[in-house]
């Protein structure tokens, strides 16, 4: 097809479109919806699946988590650890802090368990915590007001606790200093030195954190920690680290090997595989409800397409006669189709941006609007018109001029 | 410019074969008026047809023009009407969604006339045939003759060779009918090539020449003098 029969193609095609706008309108619409569909679907799938990570990466990161008891397998979201049997001991944990700083970033034990805070004449219950130093750095999750408590704390066995951000609201009066202030866990009289930051989950946010050694001593009365929070330097050595952790664990625990053992490690990258698996067969399943709507579109186009052929029988004969080709019917219907899905697309591809967006803003849905499902959709249109519009211009170019002509 | 010899045209209709044009010769000499007359089913629509080379014959040979037509694709048929046949049709055939001007347009889009040109040249044969002043009215704002005119001034955009009209007064008063003939007469002094196919025997006198066709074959032949006698 030349430069110029195709300037007539298009010419031609938008006069037809332009005649019938009602119904050129609700021919593209099904491809504006589709193309909508695919674009707003897939956005939300991304921002869930971006807002999965970021949640996941909240929780620290470069994490593996070494826990007491036996290994389960495919256990992917902390366990409770309050009924489990504490078995690491303070060598493991001397064992990694001597792994600092070329193997691992840090470690930081914790040991947990329930417990009643009262404060004035107010009293919640919560979980009480007891780690080191590196805590907040390994889990993310650090103070907001105040401090953690200090070293010196840590060393002397002092009973200083830092609280969650639900812990203050149901023991303080908004705006109330904390700081300093003596509240009573489990009967013990523990000094307030900060409030840490608000995460959104009721485990974190109800926890009260106390340096391990006073834990061990006041709480649980055994020198053994629940688990230890371990900080990989990089995300590239977390297999092999948990690997050889396991293997150096089993030798100080003299044990032969991992069926026998009384600790395992969680390793954060698994959850993020699994994660990220879950979320992508979820926006691809998405877009695949969105495709379809695409193909429906295109049989809309389709549909149309072949009623105006035979509506146009008349026009098609006339043409025909006067020395229009085969190849200039087809290409005039075939343009005329492709037009409907393109500027369908356009349009979808506007509705869909929009909606997501709004989504985002207004319904407070996560969205990520990605270019290849744009490019995508957009392409998919193309090929609609294409496919879909090129079985009726194929019947239209078929056409016999002297029935063309003779058709009422 | 028309040589037509023995040239039949076939058509299989369930078992049977139907002789639409049965072995016809026939010869139309450049600036000629012809007038092809004869009852319906008598064959003059598929000569008519093969003529305007919309239609192709079983056997037989026909040239256009020096161009041996029969047995060409379909493509290059195409390519014969746009450069040599004008059509005038009884019920004019013109695009409703168009002006008269781009009616006329059309074949010199397919002739592959650049937009500027195609216009200037429309502009001037709807001069000729006198209907300046309606070039941008759609077809449903002119009357019959009107609307013939612009079908006619369609059919002359390309300079074709021959001017094929069927029925062209069909759907048009007598006194319309009259200004259409005239329109003919004076192209044929012009110079252009006019077959006429019609069932009406007064319309048919207007020619120069009159082949009266029936049962495939033409019956008579005769100069519009002698014929009417």
């Amino acid at each position: 097809m030349t430069t110029f029969k195709f300037t007539e193609s298009v010419k031609m095609s938008f006069r037809s479109i332009a005649s019938n706008k009602r119904r050129s309108f609700l021919t593209a619409l099904g491809v504006m919806i589709g193309v909508a569909a695919v674009i707003t679907l897939v956005a939300l799938g991304n921002g869930t699946q971006k807002s999965v990570e970021q949640s996941l990466e909240s929780l620290g990161s470069n994490l593996l988590i070494l826990y007491s008891g036996q290994p389960k397998g495919g256990s992917l979201v902390r366990r409770n650890t309050t009924n489990i049997q504490p078995s690491l001991t303070g060598e493991d944990l001397e064992f990694l802090e001597s792994l600092i700083p070329e193997i691992i970033r840090s470690a930081a034990p914790e040991s947990s368990s329930s417990g009643q805070i009262k404060y004035s004449n107010k009293n919640t219950a919560g979980t009480i915590i007891g780690t080191n130093l590196s805590y907040p750095e390994v889990r993310n999750f650090h103070p907001v007001y105040g401090s953690f408590f200090s070293e010196n704390d840590l060393a002397a066995r002092k009973p200083s606790a830092v609280i969650g951000a639900q812990i203050y609201r149901d023991l303080f009066i908004d705006g109330e200093d904390p700081v300093g202030q003596k509240i009573r866990i489990n009967g013990v009289s523990f000094v307030v030195t900060g409030i840490m930051e608000e995460k959104g989950s009721s485990t974190s946010d109800s926890s009260i954190f106390i340096p391990i050694s006073t834990f061990q001593k006041y709480i649980s009365g055994s020198s053994m920690y629940a688990l230890i929070n371990i900080q990989a330097v990089d995300l590239d050595s977390m297999r092999e680290l948990q690997t050889y952790i396991e293997n150096e664990i089993l030798r100080l625990h003299k044990l032969p090997n991992m069926d026998a053992a009384d600790f395992y490690v969680a390793n954060q990258l698994d959850l993020l595989n699994t994660l990220q698996g879950v979320t992508s067969t979820f926006t691809l399943l998405l877009g695949s409800i969105a495709a379809i709507s695409l193909i429906v579109g295109g049989i809309g186009i389709m549909n149309i397409m072949l009623v105006a052929v035979t509506e146009r029988t008349r026009e098609i004969g006339i043409r025909m006669a006067l020395g229009a080709k085969s190849s200039d019917i087809l290409s005039q219907f075939l343009t005329e189709a492709i037009i409907l899905s393109v500027g369908g697309g356009l349009i979808g591809i506007f509705l869909g941006v929009t909606t997501a967006i709004g989504a985002n803003k207004f319904g407070g849905m996560a969205s990520a609007i990605s270019g290849e499902s744009i490019i995508l959709a957009f392409g998919f249109s193309v090929v609609t018109g294409l496919f879909f519009g090129g079985y009726p211009a194929y019947q239209a170019s078929k056409l016999d001029p002297i029935e063309a002509l003779r058709y009422e | 410019m028309i040589k037509i010899e023995n040239l039949s045209r076939h058509y299989q209709m369930g078992p049977t074969t139907v002789k639409a044009i049965d072995d016809l010769s026939l010869k139309i000499s450049a600036g000629e008026f012809v007038s092809i007359v004869g009852p319906s089913g008598s064959g003059k629509s598929t000569l008519m047809n093969i003529i305007g080379c919309l239609d192709s014959p079983s056997s037989g040979k026909y040239t256009l023009a020096g161009e041996e037509v029969a047995g060409l694709s379909r493509d290059r048929l195409a390519e014969i009407r746009n450069k040599y046949i004008g059509f005038v049709f009884q019920s004019f055939n013109l695009l409703g969604r168009e002006s008269a001007v781009e009616n006329v347009e059309l074949p010199l889009i397919y002739a592959g006339i650049p937009p500027k040109e195609r216009r200037e040249r429309a502009m001037e044969i709807l001069k000729r045939v006198e209907l300046q002043g309606r070039e941008f009215h759609q077809p449903n704002e002119l009357s019959g003759g009107q609307r013939q005119r612009v079908a006619i001034a369609r059919a002359l955009a390309v300079n074709p060779k021959i001017l094929l009209a069927d029925e062209p007064t069909g759907a048009l008063d007598t006194k319309t009918g009259e200004q259409i003939m005239e329109l003919f007469r004076e192209l044929q002094s012009e110079g252009v090539t006019l077959i006429m196919v019609t069932h009406d025997p007064d319309v048919a006198a207007q020619a120069k020449r009159v082949v009266q066709v029936r049962d495939g074959k033409i019956v008579v032949d005769l100069p519009v003098g002698e014929w009417i006698r």
